[in-house]
């Protein structure tokens, strides 16, 4: 039995299988041996930082609490958004944040997309429970725990009858928090990786400096970050399905799978962004 | 010196155009009902409502105003590389866009709504003449300050994003932080006035929503109407502070520690957050109290 009664939330939690884990892992090498082959240690150091990057999205997604629909009336607490879109719109405000800080060093960039995705959410959902509060006079109550785990705050005597929860309990703004912050910080180190690759290929290729090229470099680059970003963070809402209130949701459970799945498309994505300019060279 | 104070002036300038821009998406969204609580708009028929909302929710706002402002940011890049004024370029290129927005509300209002012709919702051609324009302007306004906005930060405070990238992501910001914090002040307050305030709408009330107004049956631009009072305003101040602090923490603090006091103030600022998030939380149970039921059913 859970908390607030009825049967247990398993949250659909599936391992996974052996045979997928098995295939994953293929993928994983076959890519890095093209990585090596494509552009040697370089190539294998940014698909490994690539790989991380998309784990990073996948994992963080599971933080941020969306309510979709079913939150817009009010009837299941999160952000009245979808799950993709709102991490999205954090992770890419953090590759904002990380690309301009890029020319101080990796630490720093990295610490600047992480800081630019945590600020999007630490924003977004304050104002979604302003709006909540102010707007609709609705308390945030939770549907998945009678308790906050952080405040201690009692859930059940404040949810609205006919409805699983409203607004965003703190638990939930820590963890969209915490989801924006790891979105950024993947989606800047998937940049920064293939920034590093197309600088050095570039010049070489086209027969220029560096710094003609630079325009080049950062669009090609920005364009992989933001589409891997955004297939990172659909196949996390594939495995969430629909709503998540945060890390205390069952749901949250189910993260290992996504991760998996975050490694092996990365993986495959990667190969493609790192091995364009070889095949562009080709022909 | 003068250069930070150069900057602070362009960061209030992004800021204002951001919050213009986050008020009018929403707006847009609100009239057009592309948001979320659009999934009671195509209910409603279902359960036997028939209504007269536009419907257009074929995509989620976030990449809507990812495509359309990344259209008109590109648009006005190829402007600008053609040595045309930026001003004018950046006009021309949002009305462009603003054109696609206009067929995709078009075809998507009519595709959405002859879905429902088996539950007896009739296509209403008044209502795609009078609501695709207004749409339309108020995605005008919303495009125009945000491409405006990304030439700012690449023209005057040096990002090295091409403007139709930078187009590209924040438009996917503008409509993940303007659905997130208007959407639920359209579905609940507006689309279900007629429930009890200060409580969610309960499961069992899905579909009815408010259908008339106080002279004859109400459309979307009613709802415009309303939500321009305090949800389309908490989504431009929600998107022009996110734009505000992420340029402002930069413009000003990257000096100070070799560069990570653009990040102490970033951490600084989302602490901040917190404190204010969990303070209206507290006041929120404090003043509301727990639920009670209403003596009657309210659905």
């Amino acid at each position: 039995m859970s908390a607030l009664g009825g049967p247990k939330q398993t949250g659909g939690v599936q391992s996974p299988t052996g045979m997928g884990i098995a295939i994953g892992i293929v993928l994983i090498i076959v890519a890095l041996v093209l990585a090596f082959f494509f552009a040697q240690m370089a190539g294998l150091i940014a698909l490994v930082g690539i790989i991380i990057g998309g784990v990073l999205i996948g994992f963080g997604v599971h933080f941020v609490p969306v309510g979709g629909a079913p939150a817009a009336m009010g009837q299941a607490p999160g952000i009245a958004t979808g799950v993709a879109m709102l991490a999205a719109g954090a992770g890419l405000a953090g590759l904002f944040g990380g690309a301009w800080a890029a020319p101080l060093g990796l630490p720093l960039a990295l610490a600047g997309g992480a800081v630019g995705g945590g600020l999007l959410m630490a924003i977004t959902c304050t104002m979604v429970n302003i709006i909540y509060v102010f707007g609709m006079g609705i308390p945030a109550a939770s549907g998945k725990v009678a308790k906050d785990p952080i405040t201690g705050d009692t859930f059940p005597e404040y949810k609205s009858q006919g409805t699983e929860g409203h607004g965003l309990p703190f638990i939930s703004w820590v963890g969209g928090v915490i989801g924006g912050a790891l979105g950024g910080l993947g989606g800047t180190l998937i940049y920064l990786e293939l920034l590093d690759i197309y600088q050095a290929q570039l010049p070489t290729i086209l027969d220029t400096t560096v710094e003609q090229i630079a325009p080049v470099a950062i669009s090609l680059a920005g364009v992989f970050a933001v589409g891997m970003f955004l297939m990172n963070a659909v196949l996390a809402a594939y495995n969430i399905t629909g709503t998540i209130e945060g890390p205390h949701d069952p749901k949250f459970k189910r993260f290992p799978r996504a991760v998996i799945a975050a490694a092996v498309a990365s993986a495959v994505a990667g190969i493609f962004s790192i091995g364009l300019l070889e095949l562009v060279g080709v022909f | 010196m003068e250069e930070i104070v150069f900057g602070i002036g362009i960061t209030a300038l992004a800021g204002a155009l951001a919050t213009v821009a986050g008020a009018a998406e929403d707006t847009e969204s609100d009239i057009g009902s592309q948001g979320d609580p659009n999934s009671q708009v195509q209910l409603a028929p279902q359960m036997g409502y028939i209504h007269r909302i536009f419907n257009k929710a074929v995509a989620g706002e976030p990449p809507a105003y990812g495509l359309w402002v990344a259209l008109g940011a590109g648009l006005a890049w190829a402007f600008m590389a053609m040595q045309i004024n930026p001003i004018l370029a950046i006009v021309l290129g949002s009305a462009l866009a603003v054109f696609v927005q206009g067929v995709y509300a078009t075809t998507a209002y009519l595709g959405r709504t002859a879905s429902l012709a088996k539950f007896g919702q009739p296509v209403y051609i008044d209502i795609l003449k009078s609501m695709t324009t207004v749409t339309m302007a108020h995605a005008f306004v919303a495009i125009f300050t945000t491409v405006a906005m990304c030439h700012l930060m690449i023209s005057a405070l040096g990002h090295p994003f091409p403007l139709p990238l930078l187009g590209l992501v924040w438009g996917i910001a503008l409509g993940a932080a303007g659905s997130a914090t208007g959407n639920p002040f359209y579905g609940k307050e507006r689309q279900y006035q007629e429930q009890k305030f200060g409580a969610g709408v309960p499961i069992s009330a899905s579909g009815n929503i408010v259908r008339y107004a106080e002279a004859g049956q109400r459309n979307s631009l009613d709802n415009g109407f309303f939500s321009a009072k305090l949800g389309g305003p908490a989504s431009g101040i929600c998107f022009g502070l996110i734009v505000f602090f992420e340029l402002w923490r930069t413009v000003v603090f990257e000096p100070l520690a070799a560069g990570w006091g653009a990040v102490i103030i970033g951490i600084v600022i989302i602490l901040i957050f917190a404190i204010i998030d969990r303070y209206i939380e507290v006041w929120a149970r404090k003043t509301f109290g727990p639920y009670t039921a209403p003596e009657e059913a309210s659905s």
